[in-house]
C-alpha cells in the first residue's frame, strides 16, 4: 500500500491546504445539492404515485426523512470530529465539529417542524411524547448546548475544545434516537427503508428519497466548506496565508 | 516530607468542602426554600383538586428537586476558581478525578440531602398517598446524586466562562430526561400498584456508571477550561 493517501489526508488538516482544497470543491457540492434536490422534488412530488392510504399528505417523507437522516449524520460527524480535535488537537477537526453544529441544528429543526405537519393530518396531533420525537427534541438541544457553549468562551479554540467535549458527552443520544422506534413501540412508524435486506417501500418512491438523501449530503458539504473556509480565515487572521489572500482581494 | 495518603487527602478534601458549606448555611437554605415556593405554587394555578394533584404530585417533586439543583450546581467550584484553589487541586500529587469527586460528594451532602429531607413534606402538601413516599426517597436518593454527578461534568465545561447559569440550564437538561423518566417512572408505578422495581434499578445502573465515569469526565473538563 503506498502512502500518498495518509499523506495527503495530513497535507489536507492544515488550514491553507484545507482552505484550497474546499473551495475548488464547494461550488461542485452546492451545484450537485441543488440539481438532485430539483430532481428529487420533481420524482417525488411528481412521478412518484400517491400513496393508498395517506393520499398525497405522505410526501412531505420526501423533507422529513432525509433532513432526519441528517440530523444523526451530522451529530455523528460532530462527534467524531469533536474526538479526533481532543485527541490530537487538530485546529481543523475543530472547525469541522464547531461548523457542523448549526447546520445539524437546522436539519434537526426542519425534521421536527415537518414531522409535526405530517403528523397533523395523520395522527390527528402536531406534537406527541413519543420516544422518536422526544429523542430527536432532545438532539436539538443537544446541538444547541454545543452551540452555546462553544459562543460562551473568549477565547475560540478553548471554546471549541469544551464544546467538543459536551458533542462526545452527547452522542449518546444518537442510537437512541435511530433506535427508539425499535425499542419502544409507539406512535411513530418503525424504519422503511433498509440498507441491508428488502425495504418496504415502492421503488417509486424509493429513489426520490434516496436522491433527496444524497442532495442532503452533498448541500452539508457546501454549507460546511464554506463555515469552515469562513472560520479558517478568522482564526488564522495573522497568519501569512491570510494576509497574501487579503492582498491579492485588495489588489482586484 | 512525606506525601498524606489518598484517604487522609480525600478526608481533608471532604471536611473542608463541608465546613465551607457550613459557614454559608444561608446559601444551603436557598434551593430548599426555592424547592418549597415552587411546590407551593402548583395549588395555586392548577386549583387544589386533590386527585388532580396526587397524580402530579410525583412528577412536581422530581421536577422541582431538579430546578433547584440547578440552581445551586453553578456554585460548584465558582469560589474555587475565584481565589485559586482549584488550579491547586488541579496541581496537587492526588489523582485529580477523586479530588473533584469528594467535591461532588460535598456539594451533593449540602444541596441535595437537605432537598431529599424536605421531600416528604412537598409530596404531602400535594397529597400524594404516604405508601408511596417511600419509593420517591429511593427514586430521588438514586437521581439526585446522578444529577450532581452530571452537572459537575458540564460546570467543570463552563468553569472558564463568565455568564454560564442559562447556558448550564441548556446544556444539563436533555441530559438529564432519562433520569427524570425512570424517577418519576418508579414513582407512577408505585401510585399504580404495579412493580417499581426495574426503573429504579435503572437509575442504579446509570448511578454507578456515573459514579466510575463522572469524576474522570470532570477532571478531563476542568484541564480542558483551565488550560486558557
Amino acid at each position: 500500500m503506498s502512502d500518498w493517501i495518509p499523506l495527503w489526508l495530513h497535507k489536507l488538516g492544515s488550514p491553507p491546504t484545507f482552505y484550497r482544497f474546499a473551495g475548488v470543491l464547494q461550488p461542485w457540492a452546492m451545484a450537485l445539492a441543488l440539481l438532485l434536490g430539483a430532481v428529487a422534488l420533481y420524482g417525488g412530488l411528481v412521478l412518484a404515485p400517491a400513496d393508498y392510504q395517506q393520499g398525497d399528505a405522505y410526501r412531505i417523507i420526501f423533507i422529513h426523512v432525509p433532513s432526519a437522516w441528517m440530523s444523526m449524520f451530522i451529530y455523528a460527524v460532530m462527534g467524531v470530529a469533536s474526538f479526533v480535535a481532543l485527541v490530537w488537537r487538530i485546529k481543523l477537526a475543530e472547525v469541522v465539529a464547531m461548523e457542523s453544529a448549526p447546520i445539524g441544528a437546522a436539519f434537526t429543526f426542519i425534521t421536527l417542524v415537518t414531522g409535526s405537519l405530517w403528523g397533523k393530518p395523520m395522527w390527528g396531533t402536531w406534537w406527541t411524547w413519543d420516544a422518536r420525537l422526544t429523542s430527536e427534541l432532545v438532539l436539538l438541544f443537544l446541538f444547541l448546548g454545543v452551540i452555546g457553549l462553544y459562543h460562551a468562551f473568549e477565547d475560540r479554540r478553548q471554546g471549541a475544545r469544551a464544546a467538543a467535549f459536551l458533542a462526545i458527552i452527547g452522542i449518546i443520544n444518537v442510537p437512541i434516537v435511530h433506535f427508539s422506534v425499535n425499542w419502544w413501540n409507539t406512535l411513530h412508524q418503525g424504519s422503511t427503508v433498509n440498507v441491508f435486506g428488502q425495504s418496504k417501500i415502492s421503488a417509486a418512491m424509493l429513489w426520490p428519497l434516496l436522491t433527496m438523501t444524497l442532495a442532503t449530503k452533498f448541500y452539508y458539504a457546501a454549507s460546511l466548506f464554506r463555515r469552515a473556509r469562513t472560520d479558517l480565515l478568522a482564526l488564522e487572521g495573522g497568519k501569512d496565508w491570510v494576509r497574501k489572500i487579503a492582498e491579492d482581494e485588495a489588489d482586484r | 516530607m512525606t506525601r498524606p495518603g489518598l484517604a487522609t487527602a480525600c478526608a481533608a478534601m471532604l471536611r473542608r468542602d463541608l465546613t465551607l458549606a457550613w459557614r454559608r448555611r444561608g446559601d444551603i437554605a436557598m434551593p430548599v426554600l426555592y424547592a418549597l415556593i415552587v411546590t407551593t405554587l402548583f395549588p395555586f394555578a392548577l386549583g387544589p383538586e386533590d386527585t388532580l394533584l396526587q397524580r402530579i404530585a410525583g412528577g412536581v417533586v422530581l421536577v422541582t428537586v431538579l430546578l433547584a439543583m440547578l440552581l445551586a450546581l453553578d456554585a460548584m467550584f465558582s469560589s474555587d476558581i475565584e481565589d485559586g484553589s482549584l488550579e491547586q487541586l488541579v496541581l496537587a500529587p492526588q489523582p485529580l478525578a477523586l479530588m473533584l469527586g469528594m467535591k461532588i460528594l460535598a456539594h451533593w451532602l449540602a444541596t441535595a440531602l437537605p432537598l431529599i429531607v424536605i421531600a416528604p413534606l412537598m409530596a404531602a402538601m400535594l397529597h400524594l398517598p404516604g405508601a408511596v413516599i417511600p419509593v420517591l426517597l429511593l427514586a430521588l436518593a438514586l437521581a439526585t446524586p446522578l444529577l450532581s454527578l452530571l452537572g459537575a461534568v458540564l460546570v467543570a465545561l463552563t468553569a472558564g466562562t463568565r455568564r454560564s447559569g442559562m447556558l448550564l440550564a441548556l446544556m444539563l437538561l436533555p441530559l438529564c430526561v432519562p433520569a427524570v423518566i425512570f424517577a418519576a417512572g418508579a414513582v407512577a408505578a408505585a401510585q399504580q400498584g404495579l412493580p417499581w422495581l426495574a426503573p429504579v434499578a435503572w437509575l442504579a445502573a446509570a448511578l454507578v456508571l456515573a459514579v466510575v465515569l463522572a469524576p474522570l469526565a470532570c477532571a478531563a473538563a476542568l484541564r480542558i477550561a483551565l488550560d486558557a
